[in-house]
């Protein structure tokens, strides 16, 4: 395919996948355990009064931070998810193989353990309150620290990403013993956050949230050049004159972003991250991140919405743990990239 | 030759690994080489004596335990990263395997000193990789993706990524390796094409000493004595190519230019037949252990001749005399020979 035809492919793709996720968000605003009609919910959006209050209540309070948290959330993931897979040069890197869900749940589980012994209760919805939030960013901000250390120090990208895993390892280690002494109700209450949640974050949250993520992206968008260099590895990018530790510590700083906050609003979610750069590099056929990053950004946008549509799959009383849902939508596509490509090596 | 043959040189340079406090390890010293402008420098040497470290000191990737590198008469360790890759490309061993990257975009990444933080190309940047593509000659891969292209025009790509780069000096880790012989031939001419026609000053290490001889102006011969340079010819009146080898079986003829296998010849025939017929018989001969004596009384006497357009070779043994039709024939009679003359004095 020569150059013309692969640029009028990319402006097709681009705004097919613009269309659908606009389609997507407003599906999922449609979507959810009590039914509400349509023309109601255009109506609340656009200001007018809804025909029964709690349908606006619903509509404003619930469907519509559920919506864009979904719609922050799959975007995030999906980046820092980019970011390590081209970091790394590996494509089974995901935004968690630095340690940072590991962080977040070290931090939510001093948490409940710390507030059950003060309370002598285990607070029952840990999702979306500040102190949760806090805990788990704090949490990943720690492994965040002990990353950028590492990299200050080691040159060997190997080395820096099995350091990675074995933070992750040591912290879901201590995660178990702290869980081995609690009771039942701090670990049903700790379990149900690890299951992760798009519906506990509130309008006042996303004001945190959205912030953060897009701060994420811009750092991203800022380091195309950068990333498409990594691409070649380590030698030739320092002999093209980059600071490698000063990308990489760019690179892990807005991964720790996404996937740190994220992870503190809404729980781990599974293989969205890993996925949909994989989708994206199936759909476009690049491997310029000018293309990459902005493809990822709508393809994880669309994804994390359908996602949470089939968590919501009408006629259930609540929704199902979008942890889940992500891991079964995301293995079948990770398997069938594996497998088709064969050769892991140059997966990319 | 050249105006300014010190574009890159070396003072007394030792390679190795510089750790922390007795770590510190050369494994190669008191190296003073230089590279001119316009040169082709083959840098030639045993396995595991520091080609690669050497190359990769030059390109600053790794830092020399002692001594300076010069470029252009500066230290190149006052230059900045940007500027050094304004003025030193660097091809190294390891195989570039990216997905769905095209040729064109990774001759493109060569113009990463000259864009901004974006990356985007300008008009001159296109021009320049345009013509690097055009150079090497992949013109019609520019659109195919790297992983579907062969080994040698991987190596074209990744020429052409350097020359997009704009530099002076190129310096290129083995870049004949894994290629089949043409491809070898086709690259190192390539180097020399560019080196003349570009006024580029490159560095190649290699282990094709009869395609270094042919197209280098320069060899750096890094021998366990020490390191020399010089045009090839000069070496090899020398006899540093010898020296090279002087422990193993192979030996290296002077008069050829080139290294052959130091054979065991416990018999002697002679032979007599056109010169090139002649040479290959003399070849195969020699491999199975036969010395060819020219002009002496031999017990054996091979003469080649044409019978009916046909070559034949008659050899004369004793009384016995067989023609036989090529020289594959003629080596299994031989064999048969002196296996029955073993048979016969051992009995």
């Amino acid at each position: 395919m020569n150059k013309e035809n692969r640029q009028n492919k990319n402006t097709i793709l681009f705004i097919v996948l613009s269309v659908t996720i606009i389609i997507a968000f407003l599906a999922n605003l449609f979507t959810g355990t009590v039914q509400v009609p349509v023309q109601e919910i255009l109506r609340i959006l656009s200001g007018g009064e809804a025909s029964r209050p709690e349908w606006g209540v619903i509509v404003t309070e619930l469907r519509l931070p559920r919506s864009v948290t979904a719609l922050t959330a799959g975007i995030g993931l999906s980046v820092s998810g980019l970011l390590m897979q081209t970091v790394f040069r590996n494509p089974l890197a995901g935004p968690y193989v630095l340690g940072i869900s590991a962080g977040a749940s070290l931090g939510v589980a001093i948490v409940v353990m710390g507030l059950s012994f003060i309370t002598g209760s285990a607070s029952p919805a840990l999702q979306g309150s500040w102190t949760t939030v806090i805990a788990a960013w704090l949490g990943s901000g720690l492994v965040l620290m002990l990353i950028l250390l590492v990299s200050f120090r080691v040159r060997d990208i190997m080395t820096i990403l099995i350091l990675g895993i074995m933070f992750g390892s040591a912290t879901t280690a201590l995660v178990s013993v702290m869980q081995f002494f609690s009771t039942e109700a701090m670990l049903k209450s700790f379990m149900i956050w690890t299951m992760g949640s798009l519906g506990g974050v509130t309008n006042n949250q996303l004001w945190i949230l959205v912030p953060a993520v897009a701060g994420g992206v811009v750092i991203s968008l800022g380091s195309v050049k950068l990333l498409n260099m990594m691409l070649l590895g380590e030698n030739y990018s320092r002999i093209m004159g980059m600071n490698i530790t000063l990308a990489r510590i760019l690179v892990f700083f807005s991964t720790s972003l996404l996937a740190g906050t994220i992870t503190a609003f809404c729980g781990p979610i599974a293989f969205v991250g890993i996925a949909v750069p994989h989708l994206s590099r199936l759909l476009f056929r690049n491997a310029d991140h000018a293309i990459l990053l902005p493809a990822t950004i709508l393809v994880g946008g669309i994804v994390m919405l359908a996602g949470d549509i089939i968590a919501q799959l009408p006629g259930l009383e609540s929704s199902l743990p979008i942890n889940s849902v992500t891991a079964l939508l995301g293995i079948p596509i990770v398997i069938w990239i594996v497998i088709r490509n064969q050769k892991l090596t140059g997966i990319f | 030759m050249s105006t300014n043959n010190r574009i890159l040189h070396t003072r007394n340079v030792s390679i190795g690994f510089s750790g922390k406090k007795d770590n510190t390890r050369a494994i190669y010293s008191d190296i003073n080489v230089s590279a001119g402008e316009s040169e082709l420098v083959a840098l030639f040497g045993p396995n595991g004596i520091g080609k690669s470290t050497l190359l990769r000191s030059l390109v600053r990737l790794l830092s020399p335990v002692s001594g300076d590198i010069y470029l252009y008469e500066n230290n190149i360790n006052s230059l900045s990263g940007n500027n050094l890759a304004k003025q030193v490309g660097f091809v190294s061993t390891e195989t570039v395997s990216v997905n769905n990257l095209t040729v064109y975009d990774l001759v493109s990444l060569g113009r990463y000193p000259y864009t901004g933080w974006l990356g985007r190309l300008h008009q001159q940047d296109i021009e320049k990789v345009e013509d690097a593509i055009n150079m090497v000659g992949i013109s019609s891969l520019r659109n195919k993706y790297i992983n579907q292209i062969s080994d040698g025009e991987r190596q074209r790509t990744m020429i052409a990524k350097t020359l997009a780069q704009d530099t002076a000096v190129i310096v290129l880790d083995e870049p004949t390796a894994f290629l089949d012989l043409p491809n070898k031939y086709e690259v190192v001419h390539l180097l020399h094409k560019l080196a003349g026609e570009r006024g580029k000053t490159i560095v190649f290490s290699t282990h094709d000493l009869n395609i270094a001889i042919q197209e280098a102006d320069k060899i750096w011969l890094m021998l366990p004595e020490g390191i020399m340079q010089g045009s090839p010819e000069d070496l090899i009146l020398e006899g540093s190519f010898g020296k090279m080898f002087e422990h193993t079986n192979l030996m290296f003829n002077t008069g050829k230019g080139e290294f052959r296998i130091k054979r065991d010849l416990r018999r002697r025939t002679g032979l007599r037949g056109p010169k090139k017929e002649v040479w290959w018989t003399r070849n195969a001969l020699e491999r199975i252990g036969i010395e060819v004596r020219d002009n002496e009384s031999n017990d054996i006497m091979i003469t080649i001749t044409f019978i009916g357009g046909k070559r034949s070779w008659k050899v004369s043994a004793g009384n016995s005399t067989r023609h036989l039709e090529s020289i594959y024939d003629l080596c299994v009679h031989l064999a048969d020979i002196y296996t029955r003359d073993q048979d016969y004095q051992t009995s």
